[in-house]
């Protein structure tokens, strides 16, 4: 093996030498057929899992979101956000059963068909693809049950009627019987019984039976949880011999499929051949929408060479690894990736006064801003004695106090350079249904009120009474990448003004998650991303239920409050209108008072383009929607050609400054040696 | 007792543990010696060390008290060191240029106009008095680690060449397996193992940089040993611990000056490292370098914070190899030798 | 000879034996197996969910052979490690000897033209600076030795990155592709980087190294007998200072992963360096002690490796 990789380093090396004698640069990719239309896209971490049932993050989404397809998608240009069918001929109604269950019916379009895999058997890249029926979705709402899965959103399919019961059958035929769990996946599942409320009728029809109304349920019939998977793929990739995970080996129905996966280096991309929308270019995600938002059309997004064309535009879509994120910045600039966020430490360059700068505009780079459905935000651990509900009023009127204390506005122009708005309640404004207009009282800095209400909880000038110094709690944080933790520093510069001494603790993110599991945390900085577009999904963060400390689940600030969870559970059911919005007024106003969080921001995401990406819109939630847009690869030849001229005449210097300053030596040296 | 009390008593110990040498070397003439050769050859090197540790011991004393800084209520009740109180103008809101009258950004005046002289940096912090607070950080990596690690390595050192046999089996063993570790990989090992703080830190260190000077003490010892004067002071009687301390000790001195003001660079720079993988010392310009590293990106380009951080290490490490290179060639008796 | 070998052989594996019992002490006597489960399946991990991971990765035995003789971790962990069965990954389950596999093609892409041009460049300069002794070249370039020992290796991949790779615009600024016609211009600027971090300290070394040489009687023999400077240089100083560079070269593949750990993080490179920082931040304690293994494995060949060329040159060794 050694002399292997000897010969490959030697190989590499003389192939190399030529390569750089023909032409230095500082293109990073190899050259490319202009015919091919390829994507450049940077990721940022090794992903740790991409099977559809347990990658829960926005870097994992945009690799599977292009494989895995659903039931039903989002419509790239509607806003307020809107559903159509996916795989799914239309969106389903609900259809009420009388004693309070609801069922959907999902009918299935013909010739889903896989990416070619080994997978499927000796004639895998043959003509007849492996088609996806409704068993396939019916095997994937399986393996979300299935508890040697890492599934972190159980909770909202446990509504399905019979999930839990068939979670548990499963759990007692493998501990009953520790051969149960060496069968292929699908064969353990049918012993288990399957799931009561899923009923396959046919090989194009899937009904799902909830136990209670959920209409949010919809929504994750849109994500990629809920895509069709081949058993086939789950039982042969298990890792054994030289078979991947299933986790490190896509194999799905979405438009494209992966042909090269490195997690530590790259990720490629292509066509999947059997994809429906080749044969069904009719279906509403198939081809690119004949209408959109307001404003659409001038934009430029409803170009009439791209309206009602069938989808995808791209050939390849080329990730490549780059954890840091100013070379990724740096690359998108000189043309080698099509699309970026904007960096802090580049904000100045590329926007003035809230626009384009002139220099970037005449590169051909567009900048597109939109308000993100995200929220961050500062929170107490309501199980702590000092700072949560044990500590009753003094507490309460301590998080007051904090609250009005952290001035929102300076720390987006400090670490956001402006891209967000201070958040005012728990639902970002961009989400309808959220209370419009509404101003929290306690979210305007008033350093006289917070020190008045902070002597009220007993603490007059930031001393605890208790030990005659200052009150000290802490601030749990964990490293998020470079540069440190001064983004949080700043609060604990905001409530020295108060006299309260928080003692910032920095560890690593693991560290930070056993804190939380220990309760032993008082107060942090968390964030919310929607996952779908609905109050219902920022305001169960509160909810008793959801309590990390006694239910594991994400209200991690372990808030809980009765009457919240009574107007709760009458939102959630209820259907959008002024009914529903009063309801959620009275649950912000709650939390208004209570304080369980300081509401930070509301993101503003600013992306940037060069022009030779088409149709970019930006979609604010993680959904890759790369197959509506276009490269124009020509374009891009030429501009990377100009952009990237090396500057040779510092080499030269270099070389002329050593030779002038050790000549004169070599000269006297041999003239004293005569 | 708190800890400013502590740190207060450290440098009256320091102080007097100075004074303690001065007064030895007055009296040794072949360290008198010594020292006045590097004296003339590394003036400027020598000046600039003492400057950084002025500095380092400044920002050790600290008491309670005085006025509060701006509107932070709680700085009134911290020690705060005589580095803190020259700097007790209140914080910017963010980046300003060195001397600068306004913000960097925006354009709004600043609290305390023209009297950053390294600017301030995201946080509107003073440059200067964070890139001096640094220099205690250094000194502490420095000096905590050295004194882990060279009892340890003299202690092992010593008792290996002078007993031989077994233990000298057993020390060689140990220092060849920890030597066959790479030493970053170790300490990175160690800090994972022991967690983070600046005294894990420098336990981690010391456990990582006692071979070397062990392995010279050894060495070192194993050639005195057969000394003749050695010799017959024990076969005068002289016990193993006087013959160790009057004969042995002294002789080793030279050693461990040389390792330790080589080995201090390699451990500022080898936090730097650590800074970068998150697990360094809390304020220490390696930090400073890791946080402002992206800034060189920004457009217009901040460059006080990164080049003011980087500037104080090169400064003093380059003033330290170069005391640490003129005391090797006056010390080594090797080289002393050659040039006599 | 074949006794000196063999003895050497023997304290060699006796030395990766105590380095596999620090590690053993290190990563399961301080971090106990329960506190990596609980790293590894994070936040909301149960307890029946630990106790079936440490099942899964061998993590439920004792820790100590005097608690269970026949099942233990410790003996666990020799022979796994000494049979290179390095078992998988604390955090995504892949084989760790596969990534060891996969990562060192990417790191002796790297390391080796490092340590190559590095040995050339630093030996030919210190030369360069030995010649000309006492002049100003010498000091100069001594001064500069130091200068370029001061700086932190952070500090020249930052300036790197922003002067050759933003500024000047020569190479790409970080990346990595398989590809051979494309990897040379990845490599070209932490091959740079790499070259420049440890020119300082090495080129200082070997002029010590040469004007020691210099110094002695057979070299102003030499010289008496009218042989050139440079002949001197080249054929005599060279020729015997041969052992210091030998020696030097084997404490400097320690080095070269080190710098090598920055490096590959910092511009992209898959290899072994990146493999370790990633284990680092992810808290991937079974990768940390097989990389820590590896490496120390190859110091230990590297050494005796060293020694036995030694005992070939100067027979005196053996008999030490």
């Amino acid at each position: 093996m050694r002399r292997a990789i000897a010969a490959r380093c030697a190989g590499f090396w003389l192939t190399g030498l030529l390569a750089l004698a023909t032409g230095c640069g500082n293109n990073p990719y190899a050259e490319a057929d202009p015919a091919v239309k390829i994507r450049f896209s940077p990721f940022a971490t090794p992903h740790r899992t991409l099977d559809p049932a347990e990658a829960y993050n926005v870097t994992a989404h945009e690799v599977t979101g292009l494989v895995y397809d659903t039931l039903l998608e989002y419509h790239y240009l509607k806003r307020p956000y809107t559903l159509i069918p996916g795989l799914a001929k239309a969106v389903p109604e609900a259809e009420a059963l009388g004693d309070g269950r609801v069922r959907y019916r999902f009918e299935i379009r013909e010739g889903i068909g896989f990416g070619p895999d080994p997978c499927f058997g000796d004639d895998w890249a043959g003509a007849s693809p492996r088609i996806a029926v409704a068993s396939d979705f019916a095997f994937q709402l399986m393996r979300l049950a299935d508890p040697a899965l890492k599934v972190q959103v159980r909770d909202p399919f446990s509504r399905i009627e019979g999930f839990e019961a068939f979670h548990d059958a499963l759990v007692a035929a493998r501990a009953a019987d520790p051969a149960f769990a060496d069968q292929p996946p699908l064969a353990q599942y049918q012993a288990a019984g399957g799931i009561r409320g899923v009923r396959v009728d046919g090989d194009h029809a899937l009904e799902v039976t909830l136990s209670e109304p959920y209409p949010q349920i919809l929504y994750w019939f849109a994500m990629e949880f809920t895509t069709p998977v081949a058993h086939e793929a789950v039982a042969y990739y298990d890792g054994e011999g030289q078979r991947e995970r299933y986790a490190d080996h896509l194999v799905g129905t979405g438009p494209y499929q992966v042909i090269e996966y490195d997690k530590r280096s790259r990720i490629v991309l292509e066509r999947n051949p059997n994809w429906y929308g080749i044969e069904q270019p009719d279906a509403p995600g198939a081809h690119y929408p004949t209408e959109g938002a307001p404003g659409d059309a001038e934009a430029g997004l409803l170009d009439a060479a791209y309206v009602g064309r069938p989808l995808p535009f791209i050939d390849r879509i080329e990730m490549r690894l780059d954890k840091e994120s100013i070379p990724v910045f740096n690359k998108f600039l000189q043309g080698y990736y099509d699309a970026a966020g904007i960096i802090k430490e580049s904000f100045d360059q590329v926007v003035q006064n809230d626009t384009l700068s002139p220099e970037m505009a005449a590169r051909g780079i567009t900048l597109r801003k939109a308000l993100s459905p995200g929220l961050f935000y500062l929170a107490f651990n309501m199980e702590d004695s000092v700072v949560g509900a044990k500590g009753g009023e003094r507490a309460r009127k301590l998080r007051q106090a904090m609250s009005l204390a952290v001035d929102a506005e300076r720390w987006i122009q400090i670490f956001l350079n402006g891209r967000g708005i201070p958040a005012q309640s728990p639902i970002p404004p961009v989400i309808s249904g959220s209370p419009e207009g509404y101003e929290n009282p306690y979210r305007r800095v008033d350093l006289a009120r917070a020190r008045l209400l902070l002597a009220e909880a007993g603490y007059a000038d930031g001393i605890d009474p208790a030990t005659g110094k200052p009150l000290r709690l802490t601030f749990d944080t964990y490293e998020v990448g470079s540069g440190g933790a001064l983004d949080r520093e700043y609060f604990i510069d905001e409530w020295r003004k108060l006299g309260v001494d928080v003692d910032l603790q920095v560890t690593t993110y693991n560290e930070f998650q056993a804190k939380v599991e220990r309760l032993a945390y008082q107060v942090y900085l968390w964030g919310w991303s929607a996952d779908y577009p609905d109050p219902e999904n920022f305001l169960f963060l509160l909810t008793c239920d959801m309590r990390r400390s006694t239910n594991g689940g994400p209200n991690s600030s372990n808030f809980c409050d009765p009457e919240y969870d009574r107007l709760f559970d009458k939102m959630e059911i209820l259907a959008a209108g002024e009914e529903r919005d009063a309801v959620i007024r009275k649950m912000v106003a709650i939390v208004e008072n209570e304080r369980p969080w300081i509401e930070l921001y509301n993101g503003v995401g600013y992306s940037l383009a060069h022009d030779w990406l088409r149709n970019v819109k930006p979609f604010g939630m993680s959904y890759p929607m790369s197959k509506y847009m276009d490269v124009d690869a020509r374009v891009r030849a030429e501009r990377r050609a100009e952009w990237n001229k090396p500057v040779v005449w510092p080499a030269w210097v270099l070389a002329g400054v050593f030779v002038v300053a050790v000549v004169p030596g070599i000269r006297t040296f041999f003239r004293e040696r005569q | 007792m708190e800890p400013y009390v502590i740190s207060n008593g450290l440098v009256a110990l320091i102080v007097l543990a100075v004074l303690g040498i001065v007064r030895f070397v007055r009296r040794d003439r072949l360290w008198r010696e010594a020292l006045g050769e590097l004296w003339r050859r590394r003036r400027g090197s020598v000046l600039v060390i003492a400057l950084f540790v002025l500095v380092g011991l400044l920002d050790s004393i600290a008491w309670k008290g005085g006025e509060s800084v701006g509107d932070d209520l709680l700085s009134s009740h911290e020690s705060r060191t005589v580095i803190d109180r020259l700097f007790q103008g209140a914080g910017e809101s963010s980046y300003s240029a060195p001397l600068a009258s306004e913000a960097f950004y925006g354009g709004d005046a600043l609290v305390s106009p023209g009297s950053h002289w390294l600017g301030t940096d995201l946080l509107g912090r003073d440059v200067l008095h964070r890139t001096l607070k640094g220099v205690r950080v250094a000194l502490l990596i420095g000096g905590l680690t050295s004194a882990i690690a060279i009892p340890l390595a003299l202690l092992f050192g010593i008792g290996a060449g002078y007993l031989g046999g077994r233990f000298d089996d057993f020390v060689f063993f140990v220092m060849s397996t920890l030597s066959s570790i790479p030493s970053l990989l170790l300490l990175i090992a160690l800090i994972m193992a022991l967690g983070r703080g600046t005294w894990q830190i420098c336990l981690a260190l010391g456990l990582t940089s006692w071979v070397s000077l062990c392995r010279v003490s050894r060495g070192e010892t194993l050639k005195l040993r057969e000394l003749d004067y050695v010799q017959a002071a024990r076969a005068l009687g002289v016990s193993h611990a006087r013959v160790i301390v009057r004969h042995i000790l002294p002789n080793l001195m030279h050693l461990v000056v040389i390792t330790l003001v080589l080995l201090f660079s390699q451990l500022v720079l080898s936090e730097t490292i650590l800074a970068y993988l998150g697990i360094g010392v809390s304020g220490s310009w390696g930090e400073m370098i890791n946080q402002a590293r992206n800034e060189l990106s920004r457009e217009p380009i901040i460059w006080w914070n990164i080049t003011a951080a980087a500037v104080a290490m090169f400064s003093l490490l380059l003033a330290v190899n170069y005391v640490g290179d003129a005391l090797r060639d006056i010390l080594d008796p090797r080289t002393m030798r050659e040039t006599t | 000879m074949l006794a000196y070998v063999l003895r050497r052989l023997l304290y060699g594996g006796a030395v990766v034996l105590g380095v596999l019992g620090v590690l053993f002490v290190l990563f399961f006597q301080v971090a106990t197996p329960d506190d990596i489960a609980r790293r590894a399946l994070g936040d909301k991990a149960r307890t029946d969910a630990i106790e079936q991971w440490k099942v899964n990765h061998g993590y439920d035995r004792p820790l100590w052979p005097w608690q269970d003789f026949d099942d233990n971790l410790f003996f666990h962990h020799y022979s796994t490690m000494l049979s290179f069965d390095f078992g998988r990954s604390d955090v995504d389950d892949a084989p760790i000897m596969r990534r060891v596999r996969e990562g060192a093609v990417p790191s002796l892409i790297l390391t080796v033209p490092i340590f190559t041009l590095s040995l050339v460049l630093t030996v030919l300069l210190g030369l360069f600076v030995a010649f000309f002794r006492e002049t100003y070249i010498d000091t100069a370039g001594v001064f500069f030795c130091v200068l370029a020992m001061s700086v932190s290796i952070l500090l020249y991949i930052i300036g790197g990155q922003y002067l050759i790779g933003k500024l000047l615009r020569w190479f790409p600024i970080s990346g990595f592709d398989s590809d051979p016609a494309v990897v040379l211009r990845f490599l070209a600027l932490p091959v740079l980087i790499g070259l420049l971090s440890g020119v300082g300290s090495n080129v200082r070394f070997y002029r010590t190294v040469f004007v020691e040489e210099t110094s002695r009687d057979y070299v102003r023999t030499a010289r008496a007998k009218g042989a050139g400077e440079w002949r001197v240089m080249v054929h005599h100083v060279l020729s015997n200072s041969l052992i210091p560079i030998l020696t030097q070269i084997v404490l400097a593949i320690p080095f070269l992963f080190t710098g090598s750990l920055l490096l590959e993080s910092f511009f992209g490179i898959p290899g072994l360096g990146s493999l370790m920082v990633d284990a680092i931040n992810q808290n991937d304690f079974a990768t940390m002690r097989v990389m820590v293994f590896v490496f120390s494995l190859l110091f230990v060949v590297g050494q005796i490796a060293t020694d036995i060329s030694y005992a070939a040159v100067d027979p005196r060794v053996r008999l030490e």
